[in-house]
């Protein structure tokens, strides 16, 4: 298996760039909004490849972490009318503090356990802005990003606007992703989710690398988290409710949890599902509740599915069929 | 095929699907067909706040198919796409999201949820794209703000505007009684709030929840609260499953204030729907602007009742049912004097200059004018029949009026006109 | 004082029918080592089975009795059907771990999705067949009524039911032994497969329960989204955590303890903390003592 040298990525990432520039110009608005929701889930189930797939700790409630780097964002920009990257930042560096904090109490449990913690978590940490007015209790707060500069001319929508911001975010966080996990951190989580006992023999501190896991991907989530509070112009606890957590599971076990390859499969899946689902329902003429929740069904289903019969995912899936076609 | 090329494979495919299905032109107005114009509305159909509100939607088809049968508005058929959003602000922004740009429809009517129209407004932004958000489904002072919500009108009278009627009665009737209150934690309640600490009451207990948190168990808290401080008289201000949840509570605890109903959660079929036996409502005191859903001597009244018998038969028409008949007939006459070839903008030119002109059901007028997107402003006060319908005091409506602001309350004088023929736009 | 009673018998109610969600969980956790997320999808299904028996047949003990034939049903269905292939299919490989948590909680979504397609999403009501008016004690009323005593005593019962069939029967002694060596179980004679599956329908028996006592101890209406389901899922699990995931004592004192705690939260702190509560609680007995309260510190299986 060859990689791909330094240089030889970052001009890939560069011509992915101007795909999406042009293609931004060609889609309706609809798509383009589209096109920033996928953006937040790609970053939010890379974050969850990181957790999961090299560190090999469950999370169920990556959407709390989502919270956390929501309401930094917003809270920045409500407070200091900071500029948006600044916004971000702080998004990613609060929920990196939070993950870390989450790490070291993590590093003792393992299975149900850690499960049930992230579980609760999941349910808990949104809730506390209801403590505190100044999260803004149920409702939330308001996260505006801004129009669009004049510079870009009139005709620039909001949401173009939107899916070019998502859109360098995710490039930026995906492409230090990488560098990441091909660094040596990268190597020993791999050897401690494969045997923790032989890698610690082999001098892994275990503690400091699952809550070093836990603090990047923590940072890659509140990334996530605040875009995602910028499609939606606002950030309450029912912007991170468990389904959301259940969801990012979902589209990281569809695009194979162990590695990055494969990461837009679940994100368009998971953003173009609804819309599918939509389109079956009503071309079979069904009732409103079959409409409402044949999305929820079908993503439930996929997850299922590919547990079973493509647990690696996809990605994975083909490299091994194609390694074993030439180990005959 | 190699990792690397399966990665570009996902791009090209994330690429097709994006623009694989882009949508071809649209002719004219948006949402404006040579015969037909199509609404869109969110509101929670399902979920803890939905219980009463999800007949809106079947009470407004049953008015726009009388309508649409009766030769529509200037020839065009009014439909109208209705999104539920679980009275989840995020999922309101997805949905209204759905009907502006992928169904396409012209205007956005009834939006229900005072955090959900203002997630709305400050994500998909309608204003910005000149969509008309008409007759929004929540009283919410902030939304008549002409400068902030440009495209939007309010109808309902403001939370401001019944909590100072609210004081007035109380101070008529209950003078010198221990208050008690409980209130939606959010934009909602705070109206409410600004409006009582305007008209100078004070509360021995305020029981403040988080929407999404009523329930029985939680309700047993609420109850705990108001018997401890000794309130004799309890305004419950909040949505309707909250206030089914206080009074059943209430009643299973043997605490008997009296209760005081918001406009927002008083619908009697509701509150009996949820558990709650009808002797709990006896003398509770209950607030409307339109007439008693029981008066059949109105002929508004008898017109949409016969309507909704007959489009959805078997089904209670109540309050939530009268009012979003109203909101419907409202903005058929407003679609009708948009002209011929209707914009958005000569819709809301319409509302401006001809708004205050057109019929409804109300014992009120429409304040609407260029300056003003206020729409009714006052309530009528009754008490609870031993069947638990509300009634007005001594059968008779007399309205109190007042606004948003500092102004006092006063009674009105308005009569209202005779119902157009066939309570149909002329 | 009377508050303080009044909060201990909310905590002790909502407990009880905690426990039942904590002890599903521990049965499927003892016999497959999985913890069954789906199990509280299934309580909701059960519930809705119960409403509607109650449609035909207006009598609401045969509607919980049915209720918990069938959600045992349903649950042994899972475990025959879906679980022994999901076993097959993820015993190796990096997922191996994780899989059965994410194929349980995909399992859940259909559940739900499946509950809201067929009987909609709005409300229904299963009338509670006992008065929810509470108690006096001369001019103050109780939050205990002759429903909620019901429900304590539903629960007891099927508790001391549970207990003695583990402890004191043949079935119980095999349903222990397959947990904890299976293949030595094999060997002396047990059908291990078939007493996997009676655990997960005992597990799916007192989920059922627990769905259908939920619904009553309030005003009988729910809907796939109501708040007290989603409590009862995380409260069931942390319940069955704090207890220690090991035995059935330790999941009803857990629920107990767990349901307590965030009773007194709720009446003396603040009303909207419902959902911190159970995590806060979570924490510190984790912190504490992370084997759970009545838990056996594991030794590393290699």
């Amino acid at each position: 298996m060859h990689k791909l040298s330094n240089k030889k990525r970052l001009v890939i990432f560069l011509l992915l760039g101007v795909a999406i520039y042009f293609l931004s110009g060609a889609v309706d608005e609809l798509r383009v909004y589209q096109g920033a929701s996928v953006a937040v889930f790609v970053v939010g189930i890379s974050s969850i490849i990181l957790l999961t797939g090299y560190s090999g700790q469950v999370s169920l409630g990556q959407g709390a972490l989502l919270g956390v780097g929501g309401y930094a964002a917003a809270l920045m920009r409500i407070h200091y009318n900071a500029p948006i990257w600044l916004c971000f930042s702080a998004a990613i560096i609060v929920a990196a503090i939070a993950g870390a904090l989450l790490g070291l109490a993590a590093a003792r449990l393992s299975g149900p356990y850690l499960a049930g913690t992230t579980l609760a978590l999941a349910v808990g940490l949104p809730s506390i802005a209801n403590q505190f007015s100044l999260l803004g209790g149920e409702q939330g707060l308001l996260f505006d990003v801004g129009f669009p500069p004049l510079s870009l001319g009139q005709d620039f929508t909001q949401y173009k606007w939107f899916f070019w911001i998502a859109s360098l975010a995710t490039l930026i966080a995906i492409f230090w992703l990488q560098n990441v996990m091909r660094s040596r951190y990268g190597r020993s989580w791999k050897a401690v989710r494969g045997n923790d006992v032989a890698a610690e023999l082999a001098g892994i501190n275990l503690t400091r690398n699952k809550t070093l896991a836990f603090t990047l991907s923590a940072g890659l989530a509140g990334l996530s988290g605040a875009l995602l509070a910028m499609t939606i112009g606002t950030v309450s606890p029912s912007a991170f409710p468990l389904s959301l957590s259940f969801s990012l599971l979902t589209g990281a076990v569809l695009s194979g949890v162990t590695t990055l390859g494969g990461v837009m499969i679940g994100s368009v899946t998971l953003v173009a599902i609804p819309e599918i689902a939509g389109a079956v329902a009503s071309r079979l003429g069904s009732s409103e509740a079959v409409t409402n929740n044949l999305p929820g069904l079908l993503v439930s289903a996929l997850l299922i599915l590919t547990v079973l019969f493509v647990p690696n995912g996809p990605v994975e899936q083909l490299r091994y069929r194609r390694e074993h076609r030439v180990k005959k | 095929m190699n990792r690397r090329t399966l990665i570009s494979a996902s791009a090209v495919l994330a690429v097709a699907a994006l623009t694989a299905t882009s949508l071809p032109a649209q002719a004219a107005e948006v949402g404006v067909s040579s015969t037909s114009i199509t609404l869109g509305m969110t509101l929670p159909m399902t979920g803890t706040a939905s219980p009463g509100y999800n007949k809106i939607p079947g009470a407004m088809k049953a008015y726009f198919d009388y309508l649409n049968a009766n030769g529509g508005v200037n020839g065009r058929s009014i439909n109208l796409k209705v999104e539920d959003d679980q009275y989840v602000p995020t999922q309101a922004v997805a949905k209204t999201n759905k009907l502006i740009l992928q169904d396409k429809v012209m205007a956005l009517l009834a939006p229900l949820g005072t955090a959900n129209n203002k997630a709305v407004a400050a994500s998909v932004n309608p204003a910005r794209r000149g969509v008309p958000v008409l007759f929004v489904n929540t009283g919410f002072s902030g939304f008549a703000d002409t400068k902030k919500y440009p495209t939007t009108y309010a109808i309902l009278p403001s939370y401001v505007m019944e909590a100072k009627i609210m004081a007035q009665y109380i101070k008529d009737n209950f003078a010198g009684k221990t208050l008690g209150l409980v209130y939606q934690d959010d934009d909602f309640g705070t109206d409410a709030l600004k409006g009582f600490t305007q008209a100078g009451v004070t509360f021995a207990a305020k029981v403040a929840y988080a929407s999404g948190s009523q329930s029985a168990t939680t309700a047993a808290g609420w109850v705990s609260k108001l018997s401890a401080a000794k309130c004799d008289v309890v305004i419950l201000f909040g949505v309707s499953s909250a206030t089914a949840a206080g009074l059943g509570t209430a009643a299973a605890l043997k605490y008997a204030p009296q209760w005081i109903l918001g406009s927002v959660g008083g619908d009697a079929t509701t509150i009996k729907a949820a558990g709650v036996p009808a002797g709990v409502l006896y003398n509770a005191v209950g607030a409307s602007f339109a007439p008693a859903t029981t008066d059949m001597t109105d002929d508004y009244v008898k017109l949409f009742s016969d309507i909704y018998a007959k489009a959805v038969p078997g089904s209670a028409f109540d309050n939530n049912v009268l009012i979003g008949m109203n909101t419907a007939f409202v903005a058929a006459q407003a679609l009708k004097a948009a002209g011929t070839s209707p914009t958005r903008a000569s819709l809301l030119a319409a509302i401006d200059s001809k708004g205050s002109t057109f019929a409804s059901a109300a014992l009120l007028p429409l304040n609407y004018s260029k300056t003003s997107h206020v729409g009714y402003n006052g309530y009528w006060f009754g008490k609870y029949s031993p069947t638990g319908d509300l009634k007005p005091v001594d059968g008779k409506y007399v309205l109190y009026t007042t606004d948003s602001g500092s102004g006092a309350v006063v009674k009105s004088t308005w009569t209202r006109p005779a119902m157009p023929a066939k309570g149909l736009p002329q | 004082m009377i508050q303080f009673i009044n909060t201990i018998l909310i905590g002790l109610t909502s407990g009880a029918i905690y426990s039942l969600m904590a002890m599903a969980i521990v049965l499927v956790w003892r016999s497959t080592r999985v913890i069954n997320f789906a199990q509280a999808g299934l309580a909701l299904a059960s519930a809705y089975i119960g409403y509607q028996v109650m449609q035909s047949v207006s009598n609401y003990w045969v509607a919980l009795i049915v209720a918990m034939f069938a959600g045992a049903a349903l649950s042994a269905l899972i475990e025959i059907a879906f679980m022994r292939l999901l076993l097959k299919h993820t015993s190796s490989g990096p997922i191996a771990s994780v899989a059965p948590i994410i194929a349980t909680l995909g399992l859940l979504g259909i559940i739900k999705a499946g509950i809201a397609m067929i009987w909609g999403g709005q409300d229904v009501v299963v009338k509670p067949p006992l008065s929810n008016t509470g108690f006096s004690i001369g001019t103050h009323t109780l939050v205990f009524s002759p429903m909620k005593l019901a429900i304590v005593i539903s629960v007891a019962t099927l508790v001391l039911v549970f207990s003695v069939i583990f402890q004191r029967t043949n079935i119980g002694l095999a349903l222990r032994a397959s947990a904890f060596a299976p293949e030595i179980a094999r060997l002396a004679g047990v059908r291990v497969d078939l007493v996997r599956t009676l655990g997960w329908a005992l597990s799916g028996a007192a989920g059922a329960v627990a769905g259908l006592l939920l619904t009553s101890n309030g005003n009988g209406s729910f809907s796939p989204e109501s708040m007290e389901f989603s409590l009862l899922l995380i409260s069931g699990f942390i319940a069955a955590v704090i207890g220690g995931l090991e035995s059935l004592v330790g999941a009803v004192i857990g629920a107990l303890v767990l349901g307590l705690v965030t009773s007194f939260v709720l009446m003396y702190i603040s009303g909207s903390l419902f959902f911190i509560a159970p995590f806060v609680v979570l924490l510190l007995v984790l912190f504490i003592r992370p084997q759970g309260i009545i838990g056996v510190k594991a030794g590393r299986r290699a």
